[in-house]
């Protein structure tokens, strides 16, 4: 190989790097933000919750209602399925199962109350927001992982 | 009782204070298996921390699970365990807490970042 086209190398080798760069920001914002959202969303769901326990007493929503090892086994109502992207790359999203409780989709919301009051029904929407955007902060971690292998490589490339 | 064939998808743990559980249980991504193996680890002030590492390694191991909710002030004390944890599946996601704002300084992935780009190279 000649120098030129050794020189050459590097200096698409270093485009790319500045690229990946200018990539890893841009991620490293979005995912600085979603975390924020996914914060603000929770802090939401938390004072209903709290507004909840205030008009039905302390013990009507804590760990002491939510099921053990001992319960009887249930499914989750959503879970994470794999979506590739318009742009090729494997996102994940959020699908949601009706309630169904011969088949073991049970109502989550009844383990704490049989007549929920309106502030838990609207923590509920909240914090189904807030597995949402899990699962936009998921898409946006995985990229921003995958954007620094990429760095990682191409800096040990240019530094043999 | 089979209620856990052929389901497609995977599931969200969660590793968290009472409210955080409470939540994204209301949410909707609690299972218990037929293993009786809950996908959700409340923890409070008597917890060890050495029961939230275990809990924390086994999610890990499960190959139903894909991604982990973390308080990040629990992922604090098993800092070791996440930062060892390379592998894109499960995600771990560290998420605030009601008492401990969201610190972008202390997550794995943002330190991992930071460490890419050290002045003394930009000089160069």
């Amino acid at each position: 190989m000649t120098a030129d086209n050794c020189k050459s190398d590097k200096n698409a080798t270093g485009q790319l790097l500045d690229s990946l760069y200018l990539d890893m920001f841009h991620l490293i914002e979005e995912h600085t933000q979603c975390r924020l959202d996914i914060e603000r969303t929770n802090a939401s769901g938390a004072i209903l919750l709290a507004r909840t326990k205030f008009q039905q007493g302390g013990q009507s929503l804590s760990s002491a209602q939510i099921p053990t090892e001992n319960s009887a086994e249930f499914n989750a109502l959503c879970r994470v399925v794999d979506k590739t992207d318009d742009d090729k790359t494997d996102k994940v999203s959020i699908e949601r199962h009706s309630v169904d409780k011969e088949n073991g989709y049970v109502e989550p919301l009844h383990w704490f109350s049989v007549l929920p009051p309106m502030s838990l029904r609207t923590a509920v929407e909240r914090f189904k927001k807030s597995i949402e955007l899990v699962a936009e902060s998921t898409n946006l971690q995985r990229e921003l992982a995958k954007v620094l292998n990429g760095i990682d490589r191409l800096r040990r490339s240019l530094a043999l | 009782m089979a209620l856990h064939s052929a389901i497609k998808g995977k599931l969200i743990s969660v590793i968290g204070d009472e409210d955080t559980c409470v939540g994204f249980l209301l949410g909707g991504v609690g299972e218990i298996n037929k293993n009786r193996h809950p996908n959700f680890m409340v923890v409070d002030k008597n917890t060890a921390v050495s029961e939230i590492e275990d809990c924390f390694k086994r999610f890990l191991k499960r190959d139903d699970i894909d991604i982990i909710l973390i308080n990040q002030t629990y992922a604090e004390l098993i800092r070791h365990v996440i930062d060892a944890h390379t592998s894109p599946v499960p995600a771990v996601l560290e998420i605030p807490s009601k008492d401990h704002p969201y610190d972008a300084s202390k997550d794995s992935i943002l330190r991992r970042a930071r460490g890419m780009f050290n002045p003394e190279d930009l000089v160069r």
